[in-house]
């Protein structure tokens, strides 16, 4: 059964921070390509975000949250580490409590394990409908460098197969072992991470070209068949390395490359990525979605764009949108004071 | 000490979540929050559920500045500095009180249309308490 | 039913007293209030007592009517304690009225009692915002200086009300307040101060606000048939009517109306065969600026929005036509919220009598005041007229 995008929608905070800020505080900004970012609000959370692009992404469609079957909630700033997180959406939202609802919370691929499981979902149950919702605001310490490339933002995706805006016309995956890299032990607030940098650049690469060559096989399409690439976006350098491998180029990744503007998107980098390539298709184009999570695992995700139907706001109103703060201001919103 | 309590709170999800409201009816006018008795007829107890649109335009708004925030808001406060509190008239008739959020203060005015959005309340007892604040509706203008 | 009278009245200072709490508080107001009896007080002969309080300091809720009568060394007689936030003395006050009308009881004591200070601010906002709706106002972030600023922001907004008429009712309540011995802040302020203070919740700034505080003030409410055997001069209370209102404003049809002030003023005019007009002098809830102007609009003394340019034209003045808050009001005097009504009682008992500590606000030759008390934005409202 043929399974895609209905509906979607990204949701970007207006509070962003500029690299000039970070390098007067710390003399350097750590963030390779990304010149500001966003940032949550006081009152913001990955779950309000969540429950925003969940209300963006329906009204896109438009379609009535009581016809939804399956809602997936993605990120790696859950606000509880024990306690179902997908009701606070659901309910929010007005989606079925009969919806089957999961959590994927562990690493920065949980935005493409929600978004498969939904595709998943819909072929699986004839007329299911899935709202899958990825928001992220990663957090490290404030003495890591780390810290500095991480923003926020949220992307939400309405998945059917009726009424499509983009057919998934396959995913692949690859997982292993690794470690060392972008962890939280249990027990312990902070991210760490042990800074071996080319052992873990090794892990990025082998699990996206593995995935994305796997899927390509899987497809029989070839790199030169996508006009959008979208590659986890730790930083805004790392994806372009990692492109090069695949035999994709710089005028390919550039609708996707939402880092420079919002930062480390954790979970929700590839989708909010996506959006950004979504909103830039035409129809007929390709687009390919490469997730990474430390740990180390990647999906990749290939879509065929059906329809040039575009949902508001735009993601290019969102990111126009804004309002600066201090680095004092962001240490006080971020609770690093407390 | 908890100002309000987790069941007290949990009690109004219908609300504070979703805007859950209640068309009476004998007069047909619309009740948020719920009242035992229709306030706009006095006369009847029955009401029909009626999901709110969640939009409306700021009837009125105050800027709360330090010193004005009770204790529980205090961390926004101190975080975040003044933040504007409104009196909407919802799109369905009713008014209600609510945080403004996703905006400078500075930018708040007397009839700018808003909508709700499901934002953190605060936090007590390690509990987010999260509800409704208005957000300007960009779409509404 | 039996006519009412009031042969005495005391109060205790108003402001911080760390050395005394809600018993020797109120101690105080009824020394006062009994050595304020001309002849024959005897303690034995009161039946009945009506405390209006809030958060007594925070400790003794329950009972607390039992705890300060026994002390003052009433035991043994039928005691309330009144709570409705910031109206619980006026309230108070009609209780003590009622019951001597009905001829349960021929004499009464009605007072107030709070103790503000004993607890962190962050505890006063507590007591202070439980008092208004904990659901929906307390929850969007509001105090009651942010509720009256929403009042005051749709008034400006309707009427063209401005920032000085907030600051004038300030600089005026200041100027009765300084000759006032009892008040908190005995001093005067100027227009431009008021009006560059610090903001605590736009509109409104802290001189907008009054000062929550530590006081007790008491009331010797009789059967008017043997008021004579006390005084030659007793002040008869011929009307009263409180109203309550939605407690939240959002659920009140007019946000820059407090019906319970106009409809508890409706029934005490009635009650006591007087308009608005008759009114010589008035004690007003002035716990912000903006509550004042109000309550000149609901009380009846000016039409609906016209309230700025009343104080503007002087009318509230001591001097003035219609004066309002000679005693300093909240502003000046401070506001022990349980004590608040029947202090209000306590100044008009003694302007109706000629006997005010410091003759300079002695409004002359009157015969007929009202008091107004509000409890939080207008939740529950009592008016009582006092006349000589």
């Amino acid at each position: 059964m043929t399974a895609g995008i209905s509906g979607y929608n990204s949701y970007v905070p207006r509070l962003r921070i500029k690299k000039e800020d970070y390098a007067k505080a710390w003399g350097s900004f750590q963030a390779a390509g990304v010149s500001e970012k966003a940032v949550m609000s006081f009152d913001e959370d990955a779950l309000t975000a969540a429950s925003r692009v969940s209300k963006r992404a329906l009204e896109s469609v438009p379609m009535a949250p009581a016809k939804v079957t399956r809602f997936a909630f993605a990120s790696t700033t859950a606000p509880y580490l024990e306690k179902l997180l997908s009701g606070t959406v659901l309910v929010n939202v007005g989606m079925p409590n009969s919806a089957f609802t999961t959590d994927h919370t562990t690493s920065t691929r949980a935005g493409t394990e929600a978004l498969v499981s939904g595709i998943e979902h819909v072929k699986a149950s004839p007329g299911g409908v899935a709202v899958v919702a990825t928001a992220d605001a990663p957090r490290a310490s404030m003495w890591d460098p780390l810290e500095h490339p991480m923003g926020a933002g949220a992307a939400g995706f309405v998945l059917s197969s009726e009424n499509l805006i983009a057919e998934v016309e396959g995913y692949a995956s690859f997982a292993m072992e690794h470690f060392g890299e972008r962890f939280k032990p249990a027990g312990e607030g902070t991210l760490q991470d042990l800074n071996v940098k080319k052992f873990f650049a090794s892990a990025f690469t082998t699990c996206t070209t593995k995935a994305c060559a796997s899927l390509l096989k899987k497809l029989g399409t070839k790199p030169e068949d996508y006009a959008h690439v979208v590659i986890q976006q730790p930083d805004a350098k790392t994806p372009g390395s990692v492109a090069g491998k695949l035999m994709f180029n710089d005028a390919q990744m550039a609708s996707g490359l939402v880092s420079v503007n919002l930062g480390d998107l954790g979970a929700a980098s590839t989708t909010v990525g996506l959006v950004a390539a979504l909103d830039a298709a035409k129809v007929g184009d390709r687009i390919i979605m490469i997730s990474y999570g430390s740990g180390a695992g990647s999906d990749a995700v290939s879509l065929k764009v059906v329809s040039d139907r575009k949902p508001v706001p735009s993601f290019k109103d969102q990111l126009e949108k804004k309002e600066y703060i201090d680095y004092i201001q962001y240490v006080k919103l971020k609770g690093a004071l407390k | 000490m908890a100002h309000v309590s987790v069941p007290m709170y949990w009690r109004t999800i219908p609300q504070r979540y979703q805007m859950m409201g209640q068309k009476c009816k004998k007069c047909g006018a619309v009740n948020f929050p719920p009242k035992g008795v229709c306030k706009y007829c006095n006369a009847s107890s029955e009401f029909e559920e009626l999901q709110l649109s969640g939009k409306g335009k700021v009837h009125t708004f105050v800027l709360i500045g330090a010193g004005g925030a009770p204790p529980e808001f205090a961390d926004q406060m101190k975080a975040g500095g003044s933040y504007p509190v409104a009196i909407v008239e919802l799109a369905e008739g009713p008014k209600v009180i609510g945080q403004m959020t996703d905006v400078n203060p500075k930018d708040v005015k007397m009839g700018m249309p808003v909508k709700a959005e499901l934002k953190k309340i605060y936090t007590e007892e390690g509990v987010i308490r999260y509800g409704f604040k208005f957000a300007p509706d960009l779409e509404g203008k | 039913m039996r006519r009412v009278a009031i042969v005495g009245a005391g109060q205790s200072k108003y402001g911080e007293f760390p050395e005394k709490g809600i018993k020797e508080l109120f101690f105080e107001a009824y020394k006062d209030m009994a050595s304020s009896v001309d002849k024959n007080f005897d303690p034995k002969q009161i039946e009945s007592a009506y405390v209006g309080n809030l958060g007594s300091g925070g400790f003794q809720l329950g009972n607390m009517s039992a705890l300060v009568a026994e002390y003052v060394g009433l035991p043994y007689i039928h005691t309330v304690r009144v709570e409705n936030a910031c109206a619980s003395g006026g309230y108070a006050l009609v209780a003590a009225v009622m019951d001597v009308m009905s001829g349960a009881h021929k004499m009464v004591l009605a007072g107030g009692v709070e103790k503000m200070t004993d607890v962190s601010g962050m505890k006063q906002k507590y007591w202070l915002g439980v008092s208004g709706d904990t659901e929906y106002e307390r929850l969007a972030g509001t105090t009651f200086a942010g509720l009256y600023a929403l009042i005051a922001h749709r008034h400006m907004h309707e009427f063209g009300t401005k920032r000085e008429h907030l600051s004038m009712v300030a600089v005026k309540n200041h100027k009765n307040g300084a000759q006032n011995p009892k008040a908190q802040f005995q001093r005067e302020i100027q227009l431009e101060q008021a009006m560059k203070a610090p903001i605590v919740a736009y509109p409104l700034n802290l001189f907008d606000c009054c000062s929550t505080t530590d006081g007790a003030s008491s009331l010797l409410v009789c059967d008017a048939e043997v008021a004579k055997q006390f005084t030659d001069t007793p002040i008869y209370i011929t009307g009263f009517g409180t109203s309550s209102d939605y407690l939240a404003i959002h659920d009140r049809i007019n946000t820059v109306t407090l019906e319970g002030t106009k409809r508890a003023s409706q029934h005490a005019y009635k009650m006591a065969g007087l308009t608005a007009k008759d009114i010589q002098l008035a004690e007003v809830h002035d716990c912000f600026t903006i509550a004042e102007l109000l309550a000149y609009e609901d009380l009846g003394f000016c039409e609906k929005g016209k309230a700025g340019q009343f104080i503007e034209e002087g009318h509230t003045k001591i001097d003035g036509d219609k004066p309002v808050n000679a005693s300093g009001g909240l502003k000046s005097k401070g506001h022990p919220i349980g004590s608040t009504g029947t202090g209000q009682a306590y100044e008009m008992f003694n302007q109706l009598r000629g006997t005010v500590q410091k003759p300079i606000r002695q409004v002359k030759g009157i015969e007929k005041g009202l008091v107004h008390n509000v409890g939080g934005s207008g939740g529950t409202v009592s008016v009582s007229i006092m006349e000589r």
